[in-house]
C-alpha cells in the first residue's frame, strides 16, 4: 500500500487532509493582507502603485483648451522686483483680453497692493467678469483681491495626502471653522475656471444624478472622493474632494512665458476660447506641489499653476471628450479581488508541476496583473487595489510552495522508506515464500522433520513481515491497539471498526471469557465529512466499548455489535447480555445518560459526541448494558471549524 | 468430490508461472470437462470477467496491477473488494496465507451471496479441491483466525429460530423474513461456517448445526 500511488475513492481522508494543509496556510495569507490593508498599512504602497501607473500611461496630446502663462525665472529678473508689480500684472491680463479666451485665472495671491499700478489692477478687475483670482482659507488663510467680486474667487488649497503628495483635488469645501466667513460654501479655483468655461456651452455646476453628492456639469459626474476610496483608509474626506487624473505625457498644456505675451509673440490661437491660467513657474518661488504621478520635466515636484491646470483640463476633458475621471471599486470587490488573485497563487502549483516553469510562470502571472491594473487605469480609470493582490498572489504562489515542499520532502521521504519495505516483503512472498509454498505441497514425500523445519521457516519469514508492515504504516494513519496491533486508518471505517473488534476479542478479559457467540452486523458508514482525527477517535471509543465488556461485564454470553447508516444518522452500539458490574451501576441502577459522573474515557466520548453533534450514551439495564454513539450524517460546520478539529 | 460439468467455467488468477501451472494441472484432472482460463494480473483479470462471469474465481492475493509491475497484497485486495461489490453471485475461492490482511473484508464477505472459501496455499492440493468443491456448492468457509469466535449476523440468528424453534421450513422462513429463499440457503452457509460445520460424508449438515446452535447458546 505505497501512500504515493493516488488515494483509492474509499481513501478520501488523506487527500482532504493534503488539501487542508494548504488551504489553511493560503487562507492566512489572505486573511492577513486584508487585515493589513484595513489597518492602513499598504495605504503608502498603493498611493505609489498609483502614481507610478499614471506616470507609465502613454502621453496624452497637449491640451487645447488651457494656456499657461508662467512667470519664469527671466520675467522676474526682467522686471527685476518681487512680487510682481500690479502694473505688469494689468497689463498681461488686459494684452490677453484682448485674444478674448474665455476665462483668465490669476494664480497670484493679490490680497495686498503692489505699487506701482495698484489702480490699473482694480480696473482689470472690476471691470472683466472673466477674470478670477484666489484666495487660500486652509492653515494660515489668505485674503481674496479687495477689489475682486467674491464670485470670481476660488480657493487655491489642495488636500495633501500623509506623505505630502498631492492626489486629491477640492472642488469645494466650507472654510475651517476660524475662517471670517466660515458659513459660505466655497468653490475651488480650478473648478471655478472649468464653470465659466463650461458656462459658455450652458452646461451649469449642477448635483450628481446618480449620487447627489457629485457635482455634475452635462452629464458628466465628478466623482466624489470619499474616506476610504481605492487604496484610502480612513482619509479626510472634508469638503467635495476629487482624485486628480493628471493629464499624462512631458508636455501636457502649453505653456508660455510673460514676457511673451506682453511683447505679443504668441499666437491669438492660444488664447482665444481658452482658459488661460497665470501663475509662478520658478523654483526660486515656493509655488510647487509634490505629486509623483505626472512627467514633468521637474518630477516629482509640478508648480502650483500646472497642478490647477491638471485639475481643470481633467474636468472639461471629462465633459466633452468622455475622458475617464479615476474609478474605484466598492470595498467588496476590491477584497474579493485580492481573494482571487491570492486564490490563484494557492491552486497555481496544482497545475504546473516543473519548478522552474513553475517560478516562470508566478512571475508572467505577477506581471499580468500589474498589466492588466495598468490597462484598466489607463484605459477605464481604474485604480484596483493591485498591490495586495499581488503581495497575496506572489507569497502564496513563491513562499508557500516552499513551505509544502518541506512538508513535502519530509512525507516523500518516509513514503520513500515505506516503499522500501513493501517492496522488500513483496520480493519476500513473490520468492521464497511461493517456493516454499511448492514444497510443502509435496510434504508428502519429505521427511516430518524436514517438513517441521520448513512449516518453521514459513513462520519465520512471515514474522518479518508483520514486523516490517507494522513499521511502515506512516503515524497518521495508524492506529495502534491495545493488543499492539497495527490497524490501517485508511480503510473504509467500518472495515477499520471490524478490525478494531477483531483485534480487540482475541485480547484476554474476564468478560470475553464467557462469550458464546456474537451478533455483528458492520455495514458501510457515511463518513465523507469525517476528519482523520474523528475517525481516530471513533475507532479508539470502539476498541474502548468492547474493552469495558470485556472488564465489567459479568456472565454476559452474547456480545452485540451493531455499526450501520440509517436515513438520518451514522450508529455504532456495543451490547451485552451480562449482569454488568460496570462502575456506575451500583450507584445508578437504572437507564441513565452517564453525563456527569463518567471517568476520563466517557468525557472524551462525550466530547467526540459534541464534536459530531451527536450523542453518547452509555444504559445500563438487568439484561445487559448497551453502549452507543450516533451522530448526523448531514455535516452542520463550516470548513474553517473543520481545520481547528483536525488539527487537533 | 469431483462432478463433472460439461458447462463449467473457471478463471485461475495468480502471478505466479509455477503455481498457476500446479493449479490449473490439478483441477483439469478433477474437473475434465471445465473450461479453465487463467490471468496473471488485476487488469488481464478484469478483462477476463468482461467476457463473461465464470462459475468459479480462484485468486491468489499477492498479483500485479498490470503486466510488468510488482506484486502486492493491496492490488489483490482491492480486486476482491471489487469482485464482492461488482459480482455479488460469483462463488470463489481465495487463495492466500494473509488471513490477517482478509480480515478488513470480512463485512464484505458476509454480505457476499455466493460461495466464498480461503484455501491456504501451504496446504496439499487435495485440501484446496475441497475448497474449490464447497465453494461451487455456494459454501462458505473462513479459516478461524479470521473470526474471534463465533459471529453471526442478526438475520442469521432469526433463520435459527424460525427453524429450530418455529419448525419451519426454508420457503416458510423466506416469507416470514421477506426474503428470497435463495437468501435463507445462503444464510444457512453463513451459518455453518460461523458454527465450523462443513460437509461430512454420512451427516445431515441442518442436524449438525442445530447441535452445534444449540450447543453454543444461539438457540436456546
Amino acid at each position: 500500500m505505497p501512500t504515493s500511488k493516488a488515494p483509492s475513492p474509499n481513501r478520501p481522508t488523506a487527500a482532504r487532509a493534503t488539501w487542508q494543509r494548504q488551504l489553511f496556510p493560503g487562507v492566512t495569507v489572505i486573511v492577513l493582507v486584508v487585515v493589513l490593508r484595513l489597518l492602513g498599512m499598504l495605504q503608502a504602497v498603493e498611493w505609489e502603485a498609483l502614481d507610478s501607473f499614471l506616470r507609465w500611461r502613454p502621453a496624452e496630446p497637449t491640451d487645447q483648451r488651457l494656456l499657461i502663462v508662467g512667470i519664469n525665472e527671466s520675467d522676474i529678473q526682467q522686471v527685476g522686483t518681487y512680487p510682481i508689480p500690479d502694473a505688469k500684472l494689468a497689463a498681461l491680463m488686459t494684452q490677453l483680453q484682448k485674444s478674448e479666451p474665455r476665462a483668465i485665472g490669476l494664480d497670484v495671491y493679490r490680497d495686498f497692493p503692489v505699487e506701482p499700478g495698484y489702480a490699473d489692477l482694480v480696473e482689470v478687475f472690476t471691470q472683466s467678469p472673466r477674470v478670477f483670482g484666489i484666495d487660500k482659507i486652509t492653515q494660515e488663510p489668505v485674503a481674496p483681491p479687495p477689489s475682486l467680486p467674491p464670485e470670481q474667487v476660488g480657493f487655491n488649497d489642495f488636500p495633501l495626502d500623509r506623505d505630502g503628495f498631492v492626489r486629491r483635488a477640492f472642488l469645494g469645501a466650507f472654510p475651517p471653522a476660524s475662517h471670517p466667513d466660515a458659513e459660505q460654501f466655497r468653490l475651488a479655483f480650478p473648478l471655478l475656471l472649468a464653470e465659466a468655461y463650461l458656462a459658455d456651452e450652458s452646461l451649469l455646476l449642477e448635483n450628481g444624478r446618480r449620487n447627489p453628492d457629485n457635482m455634475r456639469f452635462g452629464d458628466t459626474e465628478l466623482i466624489r472622493f470619499a474616506a476610504h476610496t481605492g487604496g484610502y483608509v480612513r482619509a479626510d474626506a472634508t469638503g467635495v474632494q476629487m482624485l486628480v487624473n493628471v493629464r499624462s505625457g512631458a508636455s501636457p498644456f502649453e505653456v508660455v512665458s510673460m514676457t511673451d505675451i506682453l511683447t505679443g509673440q504668441v499666437d491669438e490661437a492660444l488664447i482665444r476660447d481658452r482658459v488661460v491660467l497665470i501663475g509662478i513657474t520658478t523654483p526660486s518661488i515656493k509655488d510647487q506641489f509634490n505629486t509623483a504621478a505626472t512627467n514633468a520635466p521637474t518630477h516629482p515636484v509640478v508648480y502650483g499653476v500646472e497642478m490647477h491646470a491638471h485639475v481643470t483640463s481633467q474636468i472639461l476633458s471629462a465633459v466633452f471628450d468622455d475622458r475617464r475621471l479615476i474609478t474605484t471599486w466598492p470595498d467588496g470587490w476590491e477584497y474579493l479581488w485580492i481573494g482571487v488573485w491570492g486564490g490563484m497563487g494557492m491552486v497555481l502549483v496544482r497545475f504546473v508541476i516543473k519548478p522552474a516553469w513553475y517560478v516562470l510562470s508566478v512571475g508572467l502571472l505577477g506581471l499580468g496583473l500589474v498589466g492588466l491594473s495598468l490597462a484598466l487605469l489607463w484605459l477605464a480609470g481604474w485604480w484596483l487595489p493591485v498591490i495586495p493582490a499581488l503581495i497575496a498572489f506572489t507569497f502564496n504562489g513563491l513562499v508557500l510552495p516552499g513551505f509544502y515542499l518541506y512538508d513535502q520532502t519530509l512525507r516523500s521521504r518516509i513514503a520513500e522508506r515505506q516503499r522500501v519495505i513493501e517492496e522488500t516483503y513483496d520480493a519476500i512472498h513473490n520468492g521464497p515464500l511461493q517456493t516454499l509454498a511448492l514444497l510443502r505441497r509435496q510434504q508428502d514425500t519429505l521427511s516430518t522433520q524436514a517438513s517441521e523445519q520448513l512449516s518453521n521457516l514459513n513462520q519465520e519469514l512471515r514474522t518479518v513481515y508483520h514486523r516490517l508492515q507494522q513499521e511502515s504504516l506512516a503515524t497518521t494513519d495508524q492506529l495502534q491497539l491495545g493488543s499492539q496491533q497495527m490497524v490501517d486508518l485508511r480503510n473504509a471505517l467500518h472495515e477499520v471498526l471490524y478490525e478494531v473488534y477483531n483485534e480487540t476479542l482475541q485480547r484476554s478479559f474476564p468478560g470475553f471469557d464467557t462469550l458464546k457467540f456474537k451478533v455483528v452486523k458492520f455495514e458501510p458508514l457515511q463518513e465523507s465529512w469525517l476528519t482523520a482525527a474523528d475517525r481516530r477517535s471513533l475507532c479508539r471509543l470502539f476498541e474502548e466499548m468492547l474493552c469495558n465488556v470485556g472488564k465489567h461485564a459479568v456472565g454476559a454470553k452474547r456480545l452485540t455489535i451493531d455499526c450501520h447508516t440509517t436515513d438520518t444518522e451514522n450508529l455504532i452500539r456495543v451490547a451485552d447480555n451480562g449482569k454488568g458490574n460496570h462502575p456506575l451501576s451500583a450507584s445508578e441502577p437504572q437507564s441513565s445518560p452517564a453525563a456527569s459522573s463518567g471517568g476520563r474515557g466517557t468525557q472524551q466520548a462525550q466530547d467526540l459526541a459534541a464534536r459530531l453533534h451527536g450523542e453518547f450514551q452509555r444504559t445500563f439495564q438487568k439484561t445487559g448494558t448497551v453502549c452507543e454513539i450516533r451522530w448526523p450524517l448531514k455535516r452542520p460546520r463550516s470548513w474553517w471549524q473543520v481545520h481547528i478539529w483536525w488539527k487537533h | 468430490m469431483t462432478t463433472p460439468s460439461d458447462s463449467l467455467k473457471l478463471l485461475v488468477v495468480d502471478d505466479h508461472e509455477a503455481v498457476l501451472g500446479g493449479t490449473v494441472m490439478t483441477l483439469e484432472k478433477a474437473y475434465p470437462m471445465a473450461t479453465i482460463r487463467t490471468a496473471s494480473t488485476v487488469q488481464s483479470a478484469q478483462t477476463e470477467l468482461s467476457y463473461g462471469t465464470p462459475d468459479l474465481l480462484m485468486m491468489d492475493l499477492s498479483i500485479p496491477i498490470a503486466p510488468g509491475e510488482t506484486s502486492e497484497i493491496e492490488a489483490g485486495i482491492e480486486l476482491l473488494r471489487s469482485l464482492l461489490e461488482r459480482y455479488p453471485d460469483l462463488n470463489i475461492v481465495v487463495q492466500s496465507a494473509h488471513v490477517r490482511s482478509l480480515v478488513r473484508l470480512k463485512p464484505a464477505i458476509d454480505s457476499h451471496q455466493a460461495g466464498f472459501t480461503i484455501a491456504d496455499k501451504n496446504l496439499p492440493m487435495q485440501e484446496m479441491l475441497t475448497k474449490v468443491d464447497w465453494a461451487l456448492k455456494g459454501l462458505i468457509y473462513t479459516p478461524r483466525d479470521m473470526r474471534a469466535g463465533i459471529e453471526v449476523k442478526p438475520e442469521w440468528l432469526e433463520v435459527l429460530r424460525l427453524a429450530f424453534k418455529e419448525g419451519l421450513q426454508d420457503k416458510a422462513i423466506a416469507e416470514e423474513m421477506n426474503v428470497a429463499e435463495r437468501t435463507v440457503r445462503h444464510y444457512w452457509t453463513k451459518v455453518q461456517d460461523a458454527l465450523e460445520v462443513y460437509p461430512e460424508a454420512g451427516k445431515n449438515i441442518r442436524i449438525q448445526t442445530e447441535i452445534q446452535a444449540r450447543e453454543e447458546g444461539l438457540i436456546d
